[in-house]
């Protein structure tokens, strides 16, 4: 029955499409349209990549897309240009998107069990709280967190970047995984209850192994956010041994002597290459995580 | 032997009362079926006693010993719900020994029990296929099979043929009462079909807005409903109802009038004048009544022929409708005019507050 619905609501949207065909002429315009928008938006992406297969004076000096001289000297050098291989960042970077990424999935999911399924005092009230978190500017909480971790002594480890994580902070992944919690019927936890599983277990058994999908597009984000995020590791990381790959990218462009813009694009290129190879091989998921609310069954 | 006993139980939301002071005394190896209409609050009644819904007043026994308290997997009971309930991420046979894995029982002894659930359910050629592989009635009975695994001392089921469509709930319906002969457990059945209720029950229990209407056999309920109520929910097509009022009470007997005519019938126990009510129902109605009471003539309405029977919908004089199943094929057509009657055995009497007279 809830299969029905589902199909039906699916077919409707994609139905619609294709409801009133419009002529060739038609269709060739609006394909042209949409192929110079999405040109525009990717130029400066397509920029990046055929500029850092270029040599250093051709950068700036031709827009054309397709490298005159070709070659990969702005990857040498952005490689091992720093006095720390630009690969110890990029494993700084996945250590702590990773760490994150567990720590959300582990603390997020446990959060959002407590709020869809069991009973406390003021649920409703700390629901709300949680939720007001994520209207609240990170500057504004920035200086106070500062000062705590300095007190902690955690200033240039990646402590302040990992652990609190593994205590919920992210409202936005609990609210995701509320809401599709609320999707799982909950004649199965009853089901659980009448076979003697305790909260936990039905936690561990039946709530998680139903929630892939979410807490599949939970980890993306987490990934993602953590690999793209620039701001916590410059205010928190000190040595250039623990920078990410984005606080790396920053030292190629100097404000005083000469930056090195080949090597900064090469190297963007490579930052940008995860996450793209992450978003193609989870996008299904993704989908499927924003958008499944109820359970199939 | 009582298995089961609910003594005042009461369940309260609030000031809300759902639940208002149940007594009911289960024996050991009974079929029970709570009937009612929706919202009555028998599926309420039937997750109390699992132990899903707090008990809010009233004590609950089973085996003679009390058990508001207890967790739902103590009290020795299994539950299929109308859903099924199957746990969509595990194989038939990981949903079946799901409840015994949990109670760390042996390997080896869940294996033999599953096999054997799966065996009586005829199901053991699925026991690798996850639930979407499976039909509404495989579901169904996969549900079931993980009733039969705990070994319980009583079944709850929860309206568990309503997703089921017309052809298949018959057959299962006939399957659970085999199932219930065979393993010979106390059953109790939530449901709002009142055939189901009539053809699986030892007793039924109609229940309405929180309270027992009437507990007894079906036939008991069928053939004597304690109130006007009862009397309406079970039988299909419905009971009809008329509005009489007394005209005479003389020794032996008392007279109604009932559109203009006047019946006659054995000595009631009311006043000249009192308002009443007569519920007979439509199969009880004949057009060739020998013996008995003749009603008011009926003026038809409508006519539906369903091969066996020929339902009649009319009108009396005085504007008050009335149903008929006649048997056979009638000719019969609307504005016709039919003197009908019925034997008083089938008469029922009850008075202004909807409770039986007699």
């Amino acid at each position: 029955m809830t299969d029905a619905t589902h199909k039906s609501a699916f077919d409707a949207a994609r139905g619609a499409g294709d409801t009133k065909k419009p002529s060739l002429i038609g269709r060739t315009l609006i394909y042209c349209g949409l192929v110079v928008v999405s040109f525009i938006m990717l130029y400066p992406l397509l920029w990046m990549v055929s500029s850092s297969l270029k040599p250093e004076n051709e950068i700036f000096s031709t827009t054309s897309l397709i490298p005159q001289n070709f070659t990969l000297e702005a990857y040498r050098r952005g490689w091992n240009g720093l006095s720390v291989s630009f690969g110890w960042m990029f494993f700084n970077s996945l250590v702590i998107s990773v760490l994150v990424v567990i720590g959300n999935l582990i603390s997020c999911s446990m959060a959002a069990y407590a709020f869809t399924r069991l009973k406390f005092k003021g649920r409703g009230f700390w629901f709300a709280l949680m939720l007001g978190t994520m209207m609240m500017p990170q500057h504004a909480v920035l200086i106070p967190q500062y000062l705590m971790f300095l007190k902690f002594g955690w200033v240039n480890t990646i402590l302040p970047l990992v652990v609190p994580k593994f205590f919920a902070i992210d409202a936005f992944f609990i609210f995701l995984m509320v809401q599709f919690f609320r999707g799982i019927p909950r004649d199965l936890d009853e089901a659980a209850v009448m076979d003697g599983a305790g909260p936990l277990r039905i936690f561990l058994k039946i709530i998680l192994p139903l929630s892939m999908p979410v807490l599949a597009t939970a980890a993306v984000f987490s990934f993602i956010w953590t690999w793209d995020d620039f701001f916590a590791p410059l205010i928190y990381l000190n040595d250039i041994e623990k920078y990410t790959a984005q606080l790396g990218l920053r030292t190629f462009v100097d404000a005083t002597a000469q930056s090195d813009w080949g090597a900064l694009l090469a190297m963007s290129t490579l930052t940008v290459l995860p996450i793209f190879v992450l978003f193609v091989l989870f996008q299904r998921l993704l989908i499927e995580g924003i958008a499944t609310t109820g359970m199939k069954r | 032997m009582t298995t089961l006993a609910l003594n005042k139980i009461e369940k309260r939301y609030g000031a809300t009362e759902v639940i208002r002071g149940v007594d009911l005394k289960i024996d050991s190896g009974e079929f029970i079926v709570f009937v009612g209409p929706s919202g009555c609050g028998k599926s309420t009644l039937l997750r109390m006693i699992a132990g899903l819904e707090p008990i809010s007043g009233g004590e609950l026994q089973i085996g003679g010993e009390r058990v508001n308290h207890k967790a739902a997997s103590e009290r020795g009971i299994a539950m299929v719900f109308q859903s099924y309930a199957l746990y969509p991420h595990m194989s038939v046979y990981k949903n079946m020994s799901f409840g015994l894995e949990t109670a760390k029982m042996p390997t080896a002894e869940i294996d033999a029990r599953v096999r054997q659930a799966a065996e009586i359910l005829q199901i053991t050629q699925l026991l690798d296929r996850k639930p979407k592989q499976l039909s509404g009635g495989q579901r169904q009975r996969v549900a079931i099979g993980r009733a039969i695994v705990r070994d319980p001392k009583i079944f709850l089921f929860d309206e568990p043929l309503s997703n089921l469509d017309a052809e298949l709930r018959v057959q299962t319906r006939v399957e659970i009462a085999k199932l219930h002969a065979d393993i010979g457990a106390t059953m109790i059945y939530v449901t709002h079909d009142q055939v189901e209720a009539m053809t699986l029950a030892d007793r039924i229990v109609v229940l309405r807005a929180g309270e027992i209407e009437q507990f007894g056999t079906p036939l008991e309920i069928y053939n004597k409903p304690a109130n006007k109520f009862v009397a309406g929910f079970i039988g299909s097509p419905k009971m009809n109802f008329f509005d009489v009022t007394v005209t005479r009470q003389q020794a032996g007997t008392t007279t109604l009038g009932l559109a203009g005519t006047n019946i006659v019938v054995p000595k009631i126990d009311t006043t000249v004048d009192a308002k009443l009510c007569l519920g007979i129902r439509p199969e009880h109605i004949t057009n060739d009544a020998k013996d008995g009471v003749a009603l008011a003539d009926l003026t038809v309405t409508h006519v539906e022929h369903l091969g066996g029977q020929t339902i009649v919908y009319g009108r009396m004089a005085d504007g008050q409708s009335i149903n008929v199943t006649l048997d056979g094929q009638r000719t019969v057509h609307p504005k016709d005019t039919l003197k009908v009657g019925a034997t008083l055995d089938n008469c029922h009497f009850f008075d202004a507050a909807g409770q039986r007279l007699g």
